[in-house]
C-alpha cells in the first residue's frame, strides 16, 4: 500500500515540479509572483481540450500548441501589465496579477460556460504486480520530467539561459554586462507562462476541466518554491517531489481531509526554521 | 351645475363598466426563490430553476392560482449559503413578493429557512434532502424528495440480497453527503454487511489516490460514495486508474446526470445510481411533463428539474384547497396532503418531513439509465457482478 501511494505522489510530483518551474523563474528574475499562474495553466488546459473536440488532436501532440500559444500570451502579458510593476512595491505586482487570474477565469467562464469538460484519451493504468501506474499519469510525468530537462538544460547550458540567470541572480551587474533586462523579463514570462501551459495540458488528460480549476495549482506552485528554495532552480524539482509525496503520505496515514494541512504546515515549518528553503535559495 | 351633474352621473356610469375588468387584470403572484446558477451546483440549481419555469408556464395556461397568473423572481446565490440568506431578505422585504420556494441543496436550504421562519413564510422545498433541516422545531418548511440516508437503500438491498458481505463508503463531508454516507452505513449494518472502510473528503478534492489505495486494500465487495457531480466524476476515473474493482459501485448524486456519462463514456457502464426520478417511471402525467419540456428546453428533464415542478405543482394544490396565500392556512393543507403527482408520492409528517415519496435506483447500461430498483418500479436487470475495468 505504500508503494502504490510513494508511485502516486512521485507521479503528482514530477508535474507540480514542471508547473513551479515556472512560478519560480517569474520570481527568480523579477522578484514577482505571479499569482495568474494557476489561471495560464487552465487556459493550457483548455486549449488542449478544443484541439481534441474539435480537431481529435492527440492530447499530448496539443503541447506544440498550447505551449507556444500561451508564450506569446506570457510575453504580452508582461509588455502591457506587469512591466509597469516589477519596480514597484510587491503588493502592486500582487494585485495586479490577482486582477489577471480572476479575469481569465472569468471571461472564461463566459465564455465557455462553469460546466465541467473531459479529454477522454487515455483511461486505466499498466498493472505490474501489485501497483497500478495510471496510464495518464505516468505519460504527463515523462513529459513534465523531460521539458524540465530541457529546462535545465536550456538555463545551464545556453547564451539566453545564462542571461536568465544572471539577471536572477543581480539584475544590475547583469544590465552593465550587456543584457537585455527587458528583453529577459519578457522571455521569462512567456517561458514561465508555457511551463503553465504544458501543465495544463498533461492535467487535461487526467482530470475535468473547468474555469476554476487553476488556483490549486497555483497555491501548489507556490509551496513548491518555498520548499526548494525561492530562485533555486533545481530545488523546485525536488520541492515537487516532495509536495507530492506528503501530501499522498499523510492521506494515506491520516486522512484526505487533513492532506492539505499538513502540506501548509510544512511551509509554515520551513519558512520558521530555513527561510531560504530546504535548498538554500537565493540569499536576499 | 346640472352639466356638472351630468358629468358625475357620466363618469360614474363609465367607472362602473369598467370596473369589473380590473378585478380579472389582478396583479400577478410573485414567487420569489434564488437558485445556485453559478458555482459548483450550478449544473443541478439551473435544471430546477427550469423546473420551476415550466410549473409557472402551466399553471398560467390553466387560468393561473386562486384566478391569478404566477411570476417568478429569481436570483443566483452562486452555491454560496450565506449569499442565499441575502438574497431570501431582499425577496420577502424589498421585492415583496407574495410566496417563496426553496433554493437548491441542503447547505443552502438549511441556512435559508431561517429567514423564511423568521417572516413566517410557507417554503416548500424540492430539493433539500437532509433529515436535520426538517427536524429542528420548524415550522414552515416541507420536503418534497426522499431524505438523504435513504439514498443508497437499492444499493445495499440489491447487494445484501446476492450475498454481499462487505461495504466501502467514502463522502464528501458536507451536510448532504454526510447524512447519506451515515445512512448507507446503518443500513448495510442492519442487513449484516460489514462496513470495511470508511472515510471523507474535503469539498473540491480532486485527488483520490491515497484515498483509493486505502480503499483497495480493504477489498470491499461494495463501493458506495456518496458524492455531488465533479468528485463523482474524479473517483470514478482514479478507480479505473489504480484498478479498483468491487462487484457493485453506486454514488448518490451526479450518477443520473447526462453529463456524467458523457464524460466518462464506457467508463461509467455498470455504475449504479440513485434518483428520486427517471423520466420513463410509471407515474401519472409523466409523458406530458417530458414532452413539454423537451418542447420548452430543448433537452431531457433530470430528477432536480421534476422536483422543482413538483413542489411548485404542490404549493399550488395547498394554495387551492386553502382558497388563499396566507402561511398558516396553506401550512395547514400541505401537512394534510397526500398525493401522487408524476413525481411519485408526496405525504409528510408533522414536520413537514417527506414520508411517502420513493428513491429508485438505476445503473448505466450502454449508454442509458435502467431502472432496476426497487422491483415494482424496474424496467431492466442489473448488470451483475460489474466486471474488472481490464473486460470494461
Amino acid at each position: 500500500m505504500v508503494g502504490q501511494v510513494v508511485i502516486s505522489g512521485l507521479l503528482a510530483g514530477a508535474l507540480y515540479a514542471m508547473v513551479a518551474l515556472g512560478l519560480g523563474l517569474i520570481f527568480g528574475v523579477m522578484r514577482v509572483l505571479n499569482v495568474a499562474h494557476g489561471p495560464l495553466l487552465m487556459l493550457g488546459a483548455y486549449t488542449t481540450f478544443w484541439l481534441f473536440h474539435w480537431f481529435g488532436l492527440n492530447p499530448y501532440l496539443s503541447l506544440l500548441v498550447s505551449m507556444p500559444a500561451l508564450f506569446v500570451v506570457g510575453v504580452v502579458l508582461q509588455r502591457l501589465l506587469v512591466r509597469r510593476v516589477v519596480d514597484a512595491p510587491e503588493l502592486s505586482s500582487l494585485l495586479l496579477l490577482f486582477g489577471v487570474g480572476i479575469a481569465l477565469v472569468n471571461v472564461t467562464q463566459l465564455a465557455f460556460t462553469s460546466d465541467l469538460r473531459s479529454v477522454e484519451y487515455l483511461t486505466g493504468s499498466f498493472v505490474w504486480g501489485p501497483f497500478a501506474f495510471s496510464k495518464s499519469r505516468v505519460i504527463a510525468c515523462a513529459f513534465a520530467i523531460v521539458i524540465t530537462a530541457g529546462a535545465f538544460w536550456f538555463l545551464q547550458k545556453t547564451r539566453l539561459g545564462k542571461a536568465l540567470r544572471a539577471v536572477s541572480q543581480s539584475r544590475e551587474v547583469a544590465q552593465v554586462c550587456g543584457v537585455n533586462v527587458q528583453r529577459i523579463h519578457m522571455l521569462a514570462f512567456g517561458f514561465a507562462s508555457a511551463l503553465a501551459a504544458a501543465g495544463g495540458s498533461l492535467v487535461a488528460v487526467m482530470v475535468a476541466i473547468q474555469p476554476e480549476m487553476g488556483q490549486v495549482y497555483t497555491f501548489k506552485s507556490f509551496l513548491v518554491i518555498v520548499l526548494g528554495g525561492a530562485g533555486n532552480y533545481p530545488g523546485a524539482l525536488v520541492g515537487g517531489l516532495l509536495l507530492g509525496l506528503v501530501e499522498q503520505l499523510s492521506s494515506l496515514f491520516l486522512t484526505t481531509q487533513v492532506n492539505e494541512a499538513v502540506a501548509y504546515v510544512l511551509l509554515v515549518l520551513v519558512l520558521l526554521v530555513r527561510p531560504t528553503g530546504l535548498f538554500k535559495g537565493r540569499a536576499s | 351645475m346640472t352639466t356638472f351633474l351630468w358629468r358625475v352621473a357620466a363618469t360614474a356610469a363609465f367607472v362602473a363598466i369598467l370596473a369589473p375588468i380590473p378585478v380579472h387584470a389582478q396583479a400577478p403572484i410573485k414567487v420569489g426563490a434564488s437558485l445556485s446558477l453559478t458555482g459548483t451546483y450550478a449544473q443541478p440549481g439551473s435544471y430546477q430553476k427550469e423546473g420551476y419555469e415550466l410549473c409557472a408556464d402551466h399553471v398560467n395556461a390553466k387560468g393561473g392560482l386562486l384566478g391569478r397568473k404566477i411570476e417568478f423572481v429569481f436570483y443566483d446565490d452562486q452555491s454560496m449559503p450565506a449569499t442565499g440568506v441575502r438574497l431570501y431578505e431582499k425577496l420577502i422585504t424589498e421585492d415583496k413578493v407574495d410566496a417563496v420556494m426553496g433554493p437548491y441543496s441542503s447547505p443552502i436550504t438549511e441556512a435559508v429557512a431561517n429567514v423564511s421562519e423568521k417572516y413566517q413564510k410557507v417554503m416548500v422545498s424540492p430539493l433539500a434532502a437532509t433529515t436535520s433541516i426538517f427536524k429542528k422545531g420548524r415550522k414552515y418548511i416541507f420536503m418534497v424528495i426522499s431524505p438523504a440516508e435513504a439514498y443508497l437503500d437499492g444499493l445495499v438491498d440489491m447487494a445484501a440480497k446476492r450475498g454481499l458481505k462487505t461495504i466501502a463508503v467514502i463522502n464528501e463531508d458536507t451536510l448532504f453527503t454526510k447524512a447519506s454516507a451515515v445512512g448507507v452505513a446503518e443500513i448495510a449494518k442492519k442487513k449484516g454487511m460489514q462496513v470495511v472502510f470508511q472515510e471523507a473528503y474535503p469539498k473540491g478534492n480532486t485527488d483520490f489516490s491515497a484515498l483509493l489505495t486505502k480503499l483497495k486494500a480493504a477489498n470491499p465487495d461494495v463501493i458506495a460514495a456518496s458524492t455531488y457531480f465533479d468528485d463523482a466524476v474524479a473517483i470514478t476515473r482514479q478507480m479505473k486508474e489504480l484498478n479498483v474493482n468491487a462487484k457493485m459501485y453506486g454514488v448518490t448524486v451526479g450518477g443520473d446526470l447526462p453529463k456524467f456519462y458523457e464524460l466518462l463514456k464506457q467508463n461509467a457502464e455498470y455504475v449504479y445510481g440513485a434518483t428520486q426520478w427517471e423520466g420513463n417511471l410509471p407515474y401519472p402525467g409523466q409523458k406530458e411533463f417530458v414532452d413539454s419540456y423537451q418542447k420548452k428546453f430543448g433537452h431531457e428533464p433530470v430528477y432536480h428539474s421534476a422536483a422543482g415542478y413538483a413542489g411548485c405543482v404542490i404549493y399550488g394544490e395547498a394554495v387551492k384547497r386553502a382558497g388563499t396565500l396566507d402561511s398558516d392556512k396553506v401550512r395547514d393543507q400541505l401537512l394534510k396532503l397526500e398525493t401522487r403527482t408524476f413525481f411519485g408520492d408526496y405525504k409528510v409528517d408533522g414536520d413537514g418531513f417527506q414520508v411517502a415519496h420513493k428513491m429508485v435506483m438505476f445503473q448505466w447500461q450502454d449508454g442509458k439509465k435502467v431502472t432496476v430498483w426497487p422491483d415494482d418500479l424496474a424496467n431492466g436487470k442489473p448488470r451483475y457482478p460489474t466486471p474488472g475495468w481490464s473486460q470494461r
